[in-house]
Parts: C-alpha cells; structure tokens; sequence
C-alpha cells in the first residue's frame, strides 16, 4: 500500500508540474489523501481511530490519524480486498461482518496494516466499529482508548465527551511521545472553521441546477475530508472545489452535459470499481448530485475552547443518535438540491446504516423522494450481481421519468 | 400487587429495581415466534433476529398496556428498534439509558445522571414522591430474587429440582415479566440448596446473548449436556445483585450497570479481547468439560469477538462450540447433529 500511494503523491505530483491544468479538484483532493495514506505506511506517530475521531486534535499533536474503515474502502477501490477478505473469513470472521471491518482484520493479519502507536475507538458511527479497533488493539498489542460518543446533544452529554477528548489527548501524548501544544491546536481549529466555511461554500454550489458535480466527484467526500482537517491541506482542497464550482455554476456548466435526473446517494459509496454510476450517467443523463455525509451538522468551533466544539462536532453528526434525526437531515438535503430520487445501497453487514432504510424510504417518499434500495457489499465484490442491479436501476430512473 | 402497571424494556442493562421503586413491574418485551415476521420491512433483514422478533410483536399488537418503554444505548440493533417502535407504538413514553462502552470514572458520572433522570422521569409518570428509601427497598428486593435464581439454577440443572435448565430459564422469563413481589412469592419457598444427584451428563458451560426458549436448554441436555452454568443476557446477566457499598442509591445502580457480568459490547479498553478470559475462567470455575456459545445472527459485538474467543480457548484446550441461531428452536433443531457430536466428543 506504501508504494500505491508513493506512486500516486509522484505522479500527480509530476503531472501538475507538467501542466498546470491538470491541478483539477479531484486531483489535489487524491493528492492530499495520497499523502496521508502514505505517511500512514510509514509507520511514525500513528493512530488508527474511529470516524468520528478529532483529526484536527491529533493533527496538531503531529499525529498520523485515520479512521480504519478508509483502509478499507482503499483495499477495495484498488481491487485486492478479496483476499484480505478471505483471510478474516479463514480466521473465523463470518461473511455477515461489515465489509470493511472484515477486510481490515484480514489485511491487520497478513501483515499489511501499518502497526499504529495507539488506538481510538468511537462509539459512533457503529458497534461493529468499537469491536473492530478492540480486535486491532488485541492484534497489535497497543494501548485503546474510547471515545463514548453520546447519543443526544445535551450540556451534560458535551461536557461528558469534552472531557474524554481532553483525556484522549494526554491518552495520544503518552503512547507517541507527542504532547499537544495549546498554541498549535488554536492554530489547528482556525484552519478547520476556514475549512468548515468553504465547505459550506462547496455544498451550496452544489446544489445548483444545474450541478457542477458529477456523480463521482464529491463520493466519500464528505467524511474522507474530516482526515484532513486542521491542516493546509483541507483549506486548499476545499478551495479548489469551490472555485472549480463557482466558475461552472456561473457560467451553467453542469458537471454532466445534459443532466436530466437529479440523485442522492445515501450512505457510503460502492467503494469497487463497478460501472452503475457511468450507466446512471451515460444511459440516463442521472447524476448522483449529493452524497449523505456531505454536510456540516456543526458549528465552528470556539479556538479557546476547542474541546466543546469538537465534542458537540463528534455527537452531531447524523449516524448518531435517533433515526429521526437522520431522516430529517436526509429530507433536508433532498430538498436543497432538488433531488428526484434517492438510492441506498444498503450495504451488506452494515446494521447501524442499513437498519433504518424502511423508516428512511418512508421518510424520504412524504416529500416525494422515492429511494432505491439495493443489496450490496459496499467492499465486497462477490455478492456484487451486476445483471440484477442493472435492471433494478434502470427501471428506478425510467420510473423517475 | 398484582395489578402494577408495566414498564417494557429490551436490554440486560436496564435497572429494573428503579422501575420497581416507581411503583412499575419491569416487563421484558421477549422475542416471541408466533408473531408474522414483518419487522425486516422498517429494519432489515439483516439486522438481528431478536430486535426483529420482537418489532414483530409490536407490529402484531402483542404487548401488553405499558406505562412506557426504557431503551438502553447498547448497540446498533437496539438503536434501530427504538426508531421503529417509536414508528410503530408513537404514543409509547420512553426513556433512554445512555450507557458508554467502557468504564472510568467519567462514564461513572455521566451514566449517573442518566440513572437519576430515569428515576425522576418513572416518579413522573407515577406521580410518586422521589423517595430514595423506596430505591433501596426495591434493590434489596432484586438482590433477593438474584439470591435465588443464583442458588435455584445449579439446583435445576443437576437435576435436583426436576424440569431441567428449561424451567430455570422459564423462571427467568417469568421474573424479567412480572413485579418483584409476584416473582419473590414463587420462588423463594423453592428449595434452592437441595443437594444435587450425581449426573451423568456432561458439564457444559453455556455463554451468548439472547436464549429465552426454555426448550433450547431441554435440547442441550437431550443431547447429553449438563448445564453447569451459563451466561446469557435473557438469563443470569439480568440476575445480577446490586452491589458496592455507596450510600447513594443512584450511584450503586450506576456502579451496577458498570460491573455486572458484561455483554460482549462493554468492555474495558486496558485489557482487549478480555471477554475470551473472563469466559474461560467461568467455564473452569464450574468444572466444565466444554463451553457451547449461542450467539444470535448478525449480532456484531459478539460476531467480531468470536475470533479471539475462538483463539484464546483452543491455545487453553477447552472444547468450544459456536452456534448461530434466530431465537428460535427451528434454527436451533437444526444444530442438533452438531451439539451431540460435540457431547459426544467430551465424553
């Protein structure tokens, strides 16, 4: 994985130099997260962590964080998760296990997860998500810590998870050898409000008709650019997007010619190569136009008090707490950006996501959004029935019309 | 007494001495098979057979009048019933117990105010004083029925009480359904030290989450297994005392909730992978000659612990067997032929 990612840093880095017009969006998003994957591979000051973790925190302690299920969706998207996969099947973990948590326990094993300094569990999004870092904790023999992410947003539930983030840090400093420096984490959540800002900025020209995303774009955007977070890296990428959006949006550029059928996709992407986004967009004109997780449910976060904002951050999001909460933003977005229909992938060993999607279809069909659910290993290409998903779709966007 | 209204709960974690002392009789909404398997429409289908079945119920009108329901923030499954029942049943009360994952003395404050919220929201709705004498007469009322359940259920499976382990885990099913006083009027007159007759089945420890059919257990010893002790949530992991010497009686439920015999989803982030120890040395604290763990499908806490467990007994030598199963004694059946061969292989 250390030479995937040296291998992409080297050549987009060769290519901009080139052509200065290669420097698109896209590419200095995948250069960014290149970079991070490839000093995760190196092995100095990591820190495998949950999702909702505080990148921006660890950052500025000068810690390499990442939340696991991101090795996952990498294994997959570059095709050689299969036999990670069948190695944690060989070691006993059964096929109805999330995807990602299975791959990684398989790749951990075989040897192709960087050993971390420490870990950091957190209890949102999901409870396979706790299991899966207490195994890695075991597998690796490092020190666990646990965010317990409450369920509501309350005086005493922030107070609560503000405190375990402060533990967290002396928890990090004591396993790296890397204290946090007060100065350094203000200058770290200044960086992340510039960020948060733009992102804003992104999502709202996102909303245009029509869009300047196409389908691809923006997927896993989201909740991959929280890893960046508190550092140039988020302000600069997020930039590129607004600014490549801003120009398209002003001169009706949509990041699909012709796009007719406007979607959202609801939770996490097919991370495999598979050809269902490029059939939405070349046989229907269907643009995949917001993703679930691209959305800021948080308020900037105070500099002097960054424990609070980070804490109010982590239990906003809408994984957490009641469905209901996620159904209404979920609504929200779809009016926003004038959705015409919604598709849940429903991925495959994913109770915290893919439990709620009767309430969600219900949601989602009394504003006139109706949703496709499919069945899919979102990692996992041995249950991908592509003949069958085709069909499914293509007479889901014949029905929007 | 016996007209107490109910208060419904799903989760081991739930303190029922609190419902007690509000006046309530806790009532365990238990999966049940009778009713039509309709839950997986709101949920899905591969969300875990107990949360289904008993969504199920809810669908079917099977639960009786409740005063209200407390959900405990245990795990995804339950997460997700509490959206549905709140679909399904929109005029039911709730109360959430948020409970962390791991246990310092942060959480310790923090599940306490949850403990005292919920004691305050029950008197609410009862319209009774907050009178924490009351609390602590309910929790030495539930410390009495754990007393006996943990003396009747060696009694029951030694054979020295007749009926077997299946009428141990009917008690409980009784006991999580009704008020304290009704369970303490039955089983504290039953002989739970009567000495036990010599078995010759073979001791087998049992450990999982949900196992209420009391004809599971008649299977197991069908195939030749004496039931030295076993551990589910729908068992003796809701019979636990009350311990810990606060004077506070919020504070010694909250310690309770923090240290009873866990389920697979708490654990203590300092010693990973603990749950296969603490297993283990229960099994050879009764003497067994093996261990059957009964874990419900899609039931992430304790599918992705199963590995380690699986490792740490055979590097120990203790004969382990992983069943997964739906609640139900169909999907059980079907694991007979393993079951008496594993017995078999102990003998």
């Amino acid at each position: 994985m250390k030479q995937y990612f040296d291998t992409i840093v080297s050549g987009i880095e060769a290519k901009i130099a080139a052509d200065p017009m290669e420097k698109t969006p896209r590419k200095l998003y995948a250069l960014e997260i290149s970079r991070l994957g490839h000093r995760l591979y190196s092995g100095e000051g990591v820190a495998w962590c949950g999702i909702v973790a505080p990148f921006d925190l660890l950052s500025a302690m000068g810690v390499t964080s990442c939340f696991v299920e991101f090795i996952g969706a990498m294994l997959a998207s570059t095709g050689i998760a299969g036999e990670f996969l069948e190695e944690a099947e060989h070691i006993g973990f059964t096929s109805d296990i999330c995807g990602y948590h299975r791959s990684i326990m398989g790749a951990a094993n075989k040897g192709a997860m960087p050993e971390p300094d420490c870990l950091i569990a957190t209890t949102t999004p999901c409870s396979g998500g706790v299991a899966v870092m207490e195994n890695l904790a075991r597998h690796f023999k490092k020190k666990l810590f646990v965010l317990n992410i409450p369920r509501q947003m309350s005086k005493s539930s922030v107070a609560y998870l503000a405190g375990q983030i402060r533990q967290m840090a002396g928890f990090v400093a004591a396993h790296t050898g890397k204290p946090l420096d007060e100065e350094r984490l203000k200058e770290a959540v200044i960086k992340t409000n510039e960020a948060r800002a733009v992102l804003e900025e992104v999502y709202e020209l996102a909303s245009s008709v029509p869009s300047p995303v196409n389908s691809r774009m923006l997927a896993n955007f989201g909740i991959v650019i929280t890893l960046l977070l508190g550092t140039d890296a988020a302000v600069t990428v997020t930039k590129a997007f607004r600014d490549d959006f801003a120009q398209k949006v002003a001169t009706k550029t949509g990041g699909v010619p012709n796009e007719k059928t406007r979607l959202l996709w609801i939770q996490n992407r097919i991370q495999f190569k598979n050809p269902l986004v490029d059939m939405l967009e070349k046989q229907f004109g269907a643009v995949v136009v917001i993703d679930e997780l691209n959305s800021i449910t948080w308020d900037a976060i105070d500099p002097d008090d960054p424990y609070t904002g980070m804490a109010e951050r982590a239990i906003s999001i809408p994984f957490n707490g009641d469905g209901s909460r996620r159904i209404e933003n979920l609504k929200k977005l779809a009016k926003k950006y004038k959705v015409d229909g919604a598709i849940n992938p429903c991925n495959w060993g994913c109770r915290q996501g893919s439990g709620a999607r009767g309430l969600i279809s219900e949601g989602l069909k009394e504003i006139g959004v109706p949703v496709l659910n499919l069945e899919v290993d979102c990692v996992d290409t041995r249950s991908f029935s592509e003949g069958q998903l085709r069909t499914r779709i293509e007479a889901f966007v014949e029905m929007l019309g | 007494m016996k007209n107490k209204e109910k208060i419904g709960f799903m989760c081991a974690y739930t303190p029922l001495a609190l419902i007690d002392a509000a006046g309530y009789a806790p009532y365990r909404i238990l999966p049940s098979e009778a009713c039509e398997d309709r839950a997986g429409h709101l949920l899905h289908d591969n969300l875990c057979p107990n949360i289904k079945k008993i969504l199920d119920r809810a669908l079917a009108g099977d639960v009786p009048d409740l005063a209200g329901v407390v959900f405990v923030n245990s795990c995804d499954a339950m997460r997700r019933l509490a959206d549905a029942w709140q679909h399904v049943r929109k005029d039911d009360r709730i109360i959430w117990i948020d409970l962390p994952s791991s246990i310092d003395a942060m959480a310790h404050a923090y599940v306490q105010g949850q403990v005292e919220q919920m004691g305050r929201t029950l008197l609410s709705w009862s319209g009774s004083p907050m009178d924490p004498m009351a609390v602590e007469k309910s929790i030495t009322s539930f410390n009495r029925i754990c007393a006996h359940l943990s003396e009747l259920a060696p009694a029951f499976a030694s054979g020295a009480i007749p009926g077997g382990y299946a009428a141990m885990q009917a008690l409980y099913n009784k006991a999580s359904t009704r008020d304290f006083t009704t369970t303490l009027e039955e089983i504290e007159p039953m002989p739970g030290k009567t000495p036990a007759p010599k078995h010759d089945a073979v001791p087998v420890y049992l450990f999982g989450n949900v196992l209420p059919d009391p004809k599971a257990f008649d299977m197991f010893e069908s195939c030749g297994a004496m039931i030295a002790d076993a551990d589910f949530c729908t068992g003796s992991r809701l019979f636990s005392p009350v311990t810990g010497g606060q004077k506070d009686v919020y504070s010694r439920l909250t310690s309770h909730l923090m240290t009873k015999p866990q389920c697979a989803r708490s654990f203590d982030p300092a010693l990973p992978g603990e749950i296969a120890k603490t297993t283990l040395s229960r099994a050879r604290a009764v003497n067994a000659a093996g261990v059957i763990g009964h874990v419900i499908k899609f039931c992430d806490p304790y599918l992705e612990r199963l590995p380690g467990i699986r490792e740490h007994f055979k590097k120990n030598n203790m004969p382990l067997l992983i069943l997964e199963g739906d609640c139900t004694l169909r999907s059980m059946g079907q694991q007979r032929t393993r079951i008496e061969a594993f017995i078999e292989m102990l003998m």
